[in-house]
């Protein structure tokens, strides 16, 4: 028998992947694709080897876009960059195809079936330090998805991977998002979100910066950070040691973000017993990443004291899980 | 507020303790979510399929774990210790003027003296929650709540054009309430306060009703709490300018009789019905009543204590004429009325029995509630 939590789904709609969440009996299943698209020149051939392998894609009449997992794939082969829907969170402003690919990848993820289903979207905070509209980031996922016929709402990253993670402390703590466009960063009590704003560094920052300081390609520092690199003290290699400098700065925003927004904010409890602070997303992941930010973490002063500095369970989908959890309990 | 600060405000420390601890008992985590933020008031899209949402909430009240049975022979006794009263805040408000046909107080409140009548005294039974026993704990002369209802009158559409004919209809509507004794104080829909009955003596607005805090039980309010009456009916809202008077009137009532907030409900939550052992024989503020503006806590979401006191039922039909947040009052009065006969090693239905029977004997020991006494314009109960 159909169960009602079959028709929910949490959407992590991030800057690098987009990723959905269902209820799988009493578990989770994901499902994920890369937040990009490459253009190829159009091919019989391509065309065929892009259907056999059930590659994502959409043709135009002189050539084929290749969007998800499969993008840069194809970027490598054609010695292309990928081109992304997303930059620092929200919709880039500088593709003029952000919003057609989005829906692309955005419907790879989905799949097919959206009669009654219902989708909990993720939406990062704005960035401290400015009255950043996200009103229109929002405002055009939401139409795209009620276009492709889901009833839909949103939810703030960082709330989602408290919602996702800290069920054992009633949804109390800060849960941080660090994605490859920003950090997401949400503190919520007793499920009640009381702040949240967004830094922004993300992977892509880390990327960039690496890549101009070394003079490395952005592919190369990416494949470096991804594969290689982990939290170790001084490093001999440039490109590691590029990459240990620029993380450690993410965190410092993340710090200074934490520390503005509890001296700023009105709303911020006073909260006596030490809460947990839990780490998600792709750019949490490197190892090491943690006991960095727990250390930087020490040598902060905040109003609050934190009783453990934890990784997610399963950093890349915490933010679709967190949704899911979020439109179960509407 | 800075651009990233979310609107939020805290619970009192008591409910949010006893929320924590019911929390912690929901395994599944979007019951538990759910839960939260239906007490911590969190804003989300609203559900138009109510029976699914109460269903889906009684559902995560079944998950949790009963209490261990440590004293199943023991006495009949509900733990003061479930109920959490936040720390109440008197309003101070004081008489400034008295005048032959109207008195004005500190507030701003202006009460108009032109209908006021005598009737009897009050004095009130008051009993304790922590026994089985049907004797009062003792008798008080002054009031221990407010029950605000809607007078289910004649509603003339509320326009400029219709002011003869609105007050008119308010100043039949009062005369009738001064013969019938019927509240004391009416609420007219200029919002002008309009004392009845003295506040020393009984009306006849509650009849068969109950309500408790934490040690006491009020059985049958017409003498224990005032009543408060908008000139409104059942689906038509209170107009600003009542809104705004109950709440200055209640600040009024609450300074000079003590009365703890969570002693300020309506008719609907404390109404019951002896012969069928039903809550909610009159229905009138069932939903909607406006506690946050009037300056209360939403005592909305306090469990109903005929349900989980005196072992009284409720049908469908009573929760499809209640809103949202009255249902969550009585689920919550269903789950501690489970909790409580675990407890104590009885089943529900004997525990109930043994509830209804306390109840009996205390309604046996006192006068008997007659049709005028109801305020439906039935002579008496059938």
């Amino acid at each position: 028998m159909k169960n009602a939590n079959d028709n929910l789904i949490g959407l992590d709609i991030g800057t690098s992947r987009i990723v959905a969440a269902r209820r799988n009996g009493e578990d989770y299943r994901y499902e994920s694709q890369l937040n990009a698209f490459v253009r190829i020149p159009f091919s019989k051939m391509t065309l065929n080897v892009l259907k056999k392998e059930q590659v994502p894609h959409v043709v135009n009449e002189q050539e084929i876009t290749v969007f998800g997992n499969e993008a840069s794939r194809f970027a490598d082969l054609l010695n292309s960059d990928t081109r992304r829907p997303m930059t620092r969170g929200i919709l880039n402003p500088n593709e003029a195809d952000s919003l057609s690919q989005i829906r692309h990848v955005i419907g790879a993820v989905l799949g097919d079936e959206k009669k009654n289903q219902k989708v909990c979207f993720s939406v990062p905070a704005p960035p401290l330090g400015y009255e950043a509209n996200l009103t229109y980031h929002e405002a055009t996922l939401k139409g795209v998805l009620e276009e492709m016929g889901y009833e839909t709402r949103s939810i703030n990253e960082g709330l989602a991977v408290i919602y996702s993670e800290l069920e054992d402390t009633n949804y109390t703590g800060v849960g941080v998002s660090c994605g490859g466009g920003l950090c997401n960063v949400s503190v919520a009590y007793m499920s009640v979100p009381v702040t949240s704003f967004s830094t922004p560094k993300g992977g892509d920052f880390i990327d960039s910066s690496a890549s101009a300081v070394t003079g490395e390609l952005s592919n190369r520092i990416r494949i470096a950070k991804e594969e290689t690199f982990h939290f170790n003290g001084h490093f001999a290699d440039k490109v590691l040691q590029a990459l240990s400098v620029y993380y450690d700065d993410l965190i410092q925003s993340v710090m200074h973000g934490l520390k503005e927004a509890f001296q700023n904010s009105r709303n911020v409890p006073r909260i006596g017993k030490p809460i947990p602070l839990v780490l998600s997303g792709g750019s949490a992941m490197p190892p090491g990443f943690r006991d960095r930010f727990e250390k930087h973490l020490n040598d902060v002063s905040l109003p609050v004291k934190f009783s453990e500095v934890r990784l997610a369970k399963d950093p890349l989908n915490a933010t679709a899980k967190g949704a899911l959890v979020a439109v179960m309990a509407d | 507020m800075t651009p990233y600060d979310h609107r939020w405000q805290r619970l009192p420390a008591h409910y949010e303790r006893a929320v924590a601890w019911r929390a912690a008992r929901i395994p599944d985590p979007a019951a538990r979510l759910r839960f939260l933020r239906s007490w911590t008031g969190v804003e989300r899209p609203r559900r138009t399929d109510w029976r699914r949402r109460s269903a889906l909430l009684l559902l995560g009240f079944l998950f949790i774990p009963p209490p261990t049975v440590s004293d199943a022979n023991g006495t009949l006794r509900v733990a003061t210790a479930k109920i959490l009263e936040p720390a109440d805040h008197f309003p101070n408000v004081w008489l400034v003027d008295q005048k032959p046909d109207y008195e004005v107080f500190s507030n701003g409140l202006r009460v108009e003296t032109r209908f006021r009548v005598r009737y009897e005294s009050r004095k009130h039974p008051v009993y304790a929650i922590a026994s089985d026993s049907a004797d009062p704990l003792e008798w008080r002369t002054a009031p221990a709540g407010i029950v605000y209802h809607t007078t289910e009158s004649l509603q003339v559409p509320f326009e400029p054009d219709n002011n003869r004919k609105l007050k008119r209809v308010s100043e039949n509507l009062l005369n009738l309430v001064r013969d019938k004794h019927s509240y004391h104080y009416v609420i007219d829909r200029f919002g002008r306060v309009w004392r009845v009955v003295e506040e020393t003596d009984m009306a006849n607005h509650a009849g068969y009703s109950v309500w408790a805090t934490a040690r006491e039980i009020y059985v049958n309010l017409n003498r224990a709490f005032l009543g408060v009456s908008f000139e409104a009916e059942t689906g038509s809202p209170a107009t600003p300018a009542q809104i705004h008077s109950a709440r200055i009137l209640t600040d009024m009532l609450r300074s000079r009789h003590r009365i703890p907030a969570a002693n300020c409900v309506t008719h609907a939550q404390v109404s019951v019905n002896p012969s069928n052992k039903g809550i909610g024989y009159h229905t009138d503020w069932a939903a909607d009543f406006p506690f946050q503006d009037i300056g209360l806590a939403d005592n909305y979401r306090r469990p109903v204590p005929s349900l989980y006191l005196f072992g009284f039922g409720y049908d469908t039909s009573y929760l499809e004429s209640t809103g949202a947040r009255v249902k969550t009052g009585v689920l919550l009065a269903e789950e501690r009325l489970k909790e409580d006969a675990t407890a104590r090693g009885l089943s529900v239905s004997a525990y109930r029995a043994r509830l209804q029977q306390r109840y009996q004997k205390i309604v046996a020991g006192l006068r008997p509630v007659g049709g005028s006494e109801e305020n439906d314009g039935n002579e008496e109960r059938k």
